[in-house]
């Protein structure tokens, strides 16, 4: 395979710049991986020389045509500002801000956990997951935890740099997201979004929110979490939209067909909530959770059409952003099916 | 039926994959996989949606007909004649949301059109879900 050497030299700068490399350091692997949607990921190693070795790391990118037009840096302040909780992040190992890089736009590095990521929409993965229910539950019982210790996060240092939004900015936001891309009218949506409005929860204290939390953003390693990934999405507001994210039946696994009757074909629905309103101490309201989980099918409806809308301008040939308009029809029967239409 | 890119649209993003495919010095790495994968579900969709659409377009404006007969107010037959006019989803959806911007919140006709909507929306994604190969689909 051979190695893009602009972009393996951009790599070498950043991580000197960052302290985390020496001139002596080249790179052995260079290699675009499958997955990421509004970010490219590469995987890569370098040789740090004599005694320092090789190290594993992933370059996350953020592309000039994309399915959203997130801060590659504020996501990167959330990964400074996760490192030091009690979940499996990697450790970032320098930033690039310029939109002119071999990357095609701004990128950073970070270290390559162990571990490799779930494929819910793959029946072999899903399968596995069920045996780790089944049995262990080492996936299912880190999944809550580790949810519960990111809204334990103090947010505070993480002001400035990610959102603040509560309830209703969370919604004008995904809403004003998807009528600036829309290319035709959904009155499903729009039915949706008025009845998410309709359902404001009583607010609770804001947290650090990942934003995209499922097993899919996770890596597995042993029955094990290994690492939690893809932060762009995070804010601070209520971390309830988190367990209402997780629970769309999307994210079990279902496309045209059903997926696992697991929550994000993990665990038990009840069990859950159970082992996270213990972790965290906070309660679980199953209609909340639902409100929340229609907020959560309504951004991703938004991040869809806004690839949609990039891929009809021209703006990029990455056809998995046309193939994500077959991903709408399943949302709309999941908001209707939670509006109990 | 409410799709954003056309079927022409689509062929074209498919067949750029193709003339990639036919480049390749190499065996495809990871991401180029991927799009070449993404490509083939695409063109599996879309057979199954095609081979559906008529089926699905008659039985939207059926049942969306039915949920509005009775109702004479002017919104309710205009978007009636519009739905009967329509020559795709994008039409019906645009009637339909006309429409119910002219409701108020609680209205019967708003929950009969959100029931057919319903029966549309399954049946959308049942449609999908059928095999483009299977005989007769």
């Amino acid at each position: 395979m051979s190695i893009d050497d602009a972009k393996a030299g951009a790599l070498l700068q950043t991580m000197i710049a960052a302290g985390d490399a020496s001139q002596a350091a080249r790179v052995t692997y260079l290699e675009q991986i499958e997955g990421g949607w509004s970010r490219h990921s590469y995987a890569a190693r370098v040789d740090h020389g004599p005694g320092a070795g090789e190290k594993a790391y992933i370059v996350r990118a953020r592309p000039r045509g994309s399915t959203l037009d997130t801060d590659l840096g504020a996501e990167f302040r959330t990964f400074e500002l996760v490192a030091d909780a009690p979940i499996p992040t990697p450790a970032v190992r320098g930033f690039e801000p310029s939109e002119d890089t071999p990357y095609d736009g701004p990128f950073f590095v970070m270290d390559r956990l162990d571990g490799h990521a779930v494929n819910v929409w793959r029946k072999r993965d899903r399968v596995a997951l069920a045996e780790d229910w089944a049995g262990e539950r080492g996936i299912a019982a880190d999944l809550a935890d580790h949810l519960a210790a990111i809204h334990r996060i103090d947010p505070a240092p993480a002001a400035g740099a990610i959102p603040v939004r509560d309830f209703q900015a969370t919604v004008d936001h995904w809403q004003s997201v998807s009528h600036a891309a829309r290319l035709v009218r959904d009155p499903v949506v729009e039915e949706a979004y008025t009845w998410v409005r309709s359902r404001e929860p009583e607010p609770v204290a804001p947290c650090l929110v990942h934003g995209d939390y499922r097993i899919g953003n996770c890596l597995i390693d042993g029955g094990r979490v290994s690492g939690i990934l893809d932060w762009e999405l995070s804010f601070i507001g209520d971390p309830r939209f988190d367990l209402g994210y997780m629970a769309l039946d999307y994210h079990a696994g279902k496309f045209t067909t059903p997926g696992s009757e697991l929550l994000n074909a993990t665990a038990d629905r009840a069990w859950f909530h159970a082992r996270y309103a213990e972790a965290s101490g906070r309660e679980v309201d199953p209609e909340v959770v639902r409100t929340f989980t229609a907020l959560g099918a309504l951004m991703l409806f938004a991040i869809m059409t806004t690839g949609l809308g990039v891929y009809a301008r021209g703006e990029t040939t990455d056809v998995r952003l046309a193939w994500g308009r077959f991903v709408l029809p399943g949302l709309r029967q999941d908001l209707a099916a939670l509006m109990q239409w | 039926m409410f799709n954003a890119l056309r079927s022409d649209e689509l062929l074209v993003g498919v067949g750029r994959m193709l003339r990639l495919a036919a480049d390749l010095q190499a065996a495809p790495e990871g991401f180029e996989r991927s799009q070449l994968l993404s490509a083939f579900s695409v063109t599996r969709l879309l057979a199954s949606e095609q081979r559906g659409a008529a089926v699905l377009l008659a039985a939207t404006r059926a049942d969306l007909d039915a949920a509005l007969a009775g109702d004479d107010r002017p919104a309710a037959t205009a978007a009636r004649a519009e739905i009967a006019a329509a020559v795709d989803g994008i039409a019906i959806g645009d009637a339909v949301q006309d429409l119910l911007e002219a409701l108020p919140a609680d209205d019967p006709t708003r929950t009969a059109v959100h029931h057919a909507l319903r029966r549309m929306v399954d049946a959308e994604v049942a449609t999908l879900a059928r095999s483009p190969e299977e005989p007769g689909a």
